[in-house]
């Protein structure tokens, strides 16, 4: 490493911050040179995101310096941090839905036109030359970005940071809900020939290994240490993460196959784009989904769930005909059906309540004692659960959203557990979670599963897909493309299905 | 793996999407609403019924406006009834006379709602008050002020400002009327600022917006000071319409403006909507108690139309948006 520090794009030296009693971060220490992508490493909590506020200026620390080529770097806010050329892709999308695409590239400083109002084609005009510039050209810059899909919002979000970051660009989890890489990948490489310095954070080792040269590792708010990554093996950087060496990561367990009772049934479903559909689940099975973004899993799950429209096709539950209007009907019929929603952030959590209230939600009225809620019999029902899905007790009094990430997705997968029904439908459960966190869900899902229970879900993750599900069916544009079980479920034969190229034999669809 | 996901959303001629826009179905409504009237009382198209429509219609409509920026970062501004009330009494207490006493009149009333606004601002940005406790603070005080100011009606306006501001210029231009297009204009041209795209940021998601930059703070203090600006001068030409003072004048006005605001389209969860569309909203309110007086309709029904009509026209553009949602999906 250069002791030299005016050859160091950005040193970042003994940050610490602390939110009250909670210690975000402790001692974290990093050194970026221009043009090297350097990987922020580490399990949720362990104070990625505070670092990332505070490179941003959208949080002080309480101590340590940062410097950028030599001098200071003290960001009095987001925009002070943009001209002193540092700028970050959210992972929790910073974009406005109600404005346009345009608009959401300018903020916060229209470009002008006559009287000094904004100009509406000057900010056309540019937008365009800037998604051009990165290969979107496709994106009408006068569109609402709320029409936008997740993964088209995600380039957008990526594409704004880059247009702000000359001298150090942070991207947290950026290909979070991307479907396409390589396009990011691009972006990034030319970036780094113009000396920009590149923190990348995320839980996809893979693409580090691809991206990066240098890793740093954070755990509870201090920064463990500095790698080279060729240098280093997954179980070492994993045992660096977690501070225990690396459980080995095992496959499900069969199930027991084609005997058990189906628990839900879909014959010819079509709604939204999705096109005559049909597959079983068997009590006991975990069924996974694989798609690229926008094939009709979306519509998938929400018409099971009574959020999108039927235009054909039936559903039975443990052979019952359900016609499910809402989630709180599916929850109620037969033996249930549970939807764990694919944006927490949205759909799932409710941010001011506790953690526990969180996880009650379902039940509230099993726990209700003379029509009250006591908070002792909350946190009580909570409990039993929150062990089931490795989420620490301590958390359960504190309000969700001063959670991570991992620990409201452990917490929401909880509540759906909670709610006794045999079916779930998990949309992405994993997304943007860590390497623990994420163990610990494929654990629980794999008790609930081997206790009786159905499971569906939907993973944007082939690794996940390989290790969680006993059977796979791959859809492409809307229709089921192949259906691979057992041992024939390979990262390999599935990438091929995802894009319209059949290579292991479809298996006839179950009827 | 390649998969581009392009969206391209259905595009509509201007013409088209003015129609189908929140404001455009007030509008529609409000037109309709016209034809009745002229049919029940036929000298409905007349200059001197339309002047006094416009006056009647012009304090509640700025009331609306002001409201509207508050509405639009995502807040309820209940302190417009305090500010009318409290510029009411002021302007029949110390009536000021001819047309610099008007003017003086103007602009104490502006700089009462500016300074309202401004605390009401201080107090959401800065102190972190939800924006209806902050506002309802504010408004008991400024409702409290009226009453020592003037513990009963009485008192008796300035008759320059009564006689000049519910005339007409020239003849034809009601001069009430002015003042909103000054409003539109303004609000036309702020809408084009940065603060002004920051208001409709803020209002969709203020964590967002802050990571996008948008100084929120600055914001949302500009948009309580222009609203309390706005409520100044709707208590002045009110002021001039009853000629005289009431201390609990800006009452009726708070759930109205409320009214007025969301039959223009603008949903109170902000982010969207509006001023015109808020304007157009309480013109509806007022032509509506006329409308059902002229059909012979007794005005202890007039709050049940008006509810109705303010939930029919909210249904039927929810309607609406829904429908283009479900058509642009395909």
């Amino acid at each position: 490493m250069s002791t030299d520090e005016t050859r160091l794009a950005v040193r970042i030296a003994k940050i610490a911050k602390s939110y009250g009693p909670t210690v975000a971060l402790d001692s974290v220490s990093i050194d970026l040179r221009p043009g090297e992508v350097h990987a922020l490493l580490g399990e949720n909590g362990a104070g990625k995101s505070t670092l990332v506020k505070i490179l941003s200026g959208v949080v002080k620390p309480d101590s340590g310096s940062m410097s950028i080529l030599g001098s200071p770097y003290r960001p009095h806010g987001i925009v002070d941090a943009r001209t002193q050329g540092v700028a970050t892709a959210f992972q929790e999308l910073s974009l406005l839905p109600n404005l346009s695409i345009a608009e959401n590239l300018m903020l916060p400083k229209m470009p002008r036109g006559m009287l000094g109002l904004a100009s509406h084609r000057t900010a056309m005009a540019s937008a365009g030359r800037i998604l051009m510039d990165y290969g979107l050209a496709h994106f009408d810059p006068d569109t609402p970005v709320g029409v936008l899909s997740l993964s088209d919002r995600q380039r957008l979000e990526i594409v704004r940071a880059f247009t702000h970051a000359a001298k150090l660009l942070i991207l947290d989890e950026p290909t979070a809900a991307l479907a396409d890489v390589e396009w990011l990948f691009e972006l990034v490489r030319r970036q780094k020939s113009l000396q920009t310095a590149i923190l990348y954070i995320s839980h996809r080792l893979g693409e580090v290994r691809t991206l990066c040269s240098r890793a740093t590792i954070l755990r509870n708010g201090r920064s463990i240490g500095t790698v080279e990554l060729s240098g280093a093996s997954d179980a070492n950087i994993f045992e660096m993460m977690v501070g225990r060496s690396a459980r080995e990561i095992i496959n499900t367990p069969p199930s027991a196959g084609g005997v058990a009772p189906v628990a839900l049934g879909v014959k010819g479903l079509s709604g939204g784009i999705l096109n005559d559909v049909s597959f079983n689940v068997r009590q006991g099975e975990i069924v996974g989904i694989a798609a690229l973004e926008g094939q009709g899993q979306r519509d998938l799950f929400r018409t099971l769930i009574g959020l999108t429209k039927t235009n054909g096709g039936t559903v039975e539950i443990d052979g019952v005909r359900a016609q499910i209007a809402s989630p709180g009907a599916a929850l109620r019929f037969g033996n249930g059906l549970a939807y764990l929603p694919e944006d927490r952030k949205s759909e799932g959590i409710l941010a001011g309540l506790t953690t526990a209230s969180n996880m009650v939600l379902p039940i509230i009225s099993r726990v209700a004692r003379g029509g009250i809620v006591w908070p002792a019999g909350e946190r009580r029902a909570a409990h039993e659960t929150a062990a089931v899905v490795d989420l620490q007790q301590r958390y359960l009094h504190f309000k969700i959203d001063e959670l991570s990430g991992g620990n409201q997705q452990k917490a929401l997968l909880a509540r759906v557990i909670m709610t006794g029904a045999r079916t779930l439908l998990l949309f992405d459960p994993t997304r943007g979670v860590d390497v623990g966190t994420k163990q610990s869900i494929y654990e629980a899902i794999r008790k609930f599963a081997a206790d009786g229970g159905s499971v569906l879900f939907y993973s944007s993750e082939l690794p996940e897909l390989v290790h969680l599900a006993h059977r796979c069916i791959v859809l492409y544009g809307g229709r089921i493309f192949a259906e691979y079980q057992g041992d024939a479920i390979d990262e390999q034969t599935i990438v091929g299905a995802l894009i319209g190229h059949a290579r292991g034999a479809k298996t006839e669809v179950a009827a | 793996m390649s998969a581009v996901t392009a969206n391209p959303a259905r595009r509509r001629s201007p013409f088209w999407r003015a129609v189908i826009s929140d404001t455009g179905i007030v509008a529609l409504i409000y037109v309709l609403l016209y034809a009745l009237y002229a049919f029940w009382q036929p000298d409905a198209l007349s200059l001197y019924t339309f002047t006094d429509l416009v006056n009647n219609s012009t304090p509640l409509a700025l009331a609306a406006a002001g409201e509207t920026l508050v509405v639009i970062s995502r807040g309820f501004d209940l302190s417009v009834a305090g500010v009318v009330s409290l510029t009411n009494v002021l302007m029949a207490v110390y009536p000021l006379d001819g047309p610099g006493g008007a003017l003086a009149s103007l602009l104490m009333c502006c700089a009462i709602g500016a300074f309202v606004g401004m605390i009401n601002g201080i107090l959401v940005a800065r102190l972190g008050l939800q924006t209806i406790a902050a506002t309802l603070g504010t408004m008991i005080i400024c409702q409290g002020l009226a009453l020592v100011i003037l513990d009963a009606p009485g008192g008796m306006v300035a008759d320059f400002v009564t006689y000049t501001l519910t005339d007409t210029l020239f003849g034809v231009v009601p001069i009430a009327g002015l003042f909103l297009v000054a409003a539109v204009v303004l609000w036309l041209a702020f809408r084009r600022t940065n603060t002004g795209i920051g208001l409709y940021a803020i209002g969709a998601d203020e964590q967002s917006a802050r990571f996008s930059g948008v100084a929120v703070s600055g914001v949302r203090i500009t948009a309580f000071v222009g609203a309390g600006i706005l409520y100044g001068v709707a208590g002045f030409m009110l002021s001039a319409q009853t000629a005289t003072g009431n201390p609990t004048a800006g009452t009726p006005f708070l759930m109205l403006t409320f009214a007025a605001v969301a039959l223009g389209g603008t949903p109170l969860g902000g982010g969207r909507g509006s001023l015109v569309g808020s304007i157009l909203g309480a013109g509806t309110l007022m032509l509506l108690q006329k409308v059902l007086f002229s059909g012979g309709v007794s005005s202890f029904y007039t709050g049940i139309f008006q509810g109705v009509v303010l939930v029919l026209a909210i249904v039927f553009g929810n309607t609406v948006a829904r429908l283009l949602k479900k058509d642009e999906a395909r």
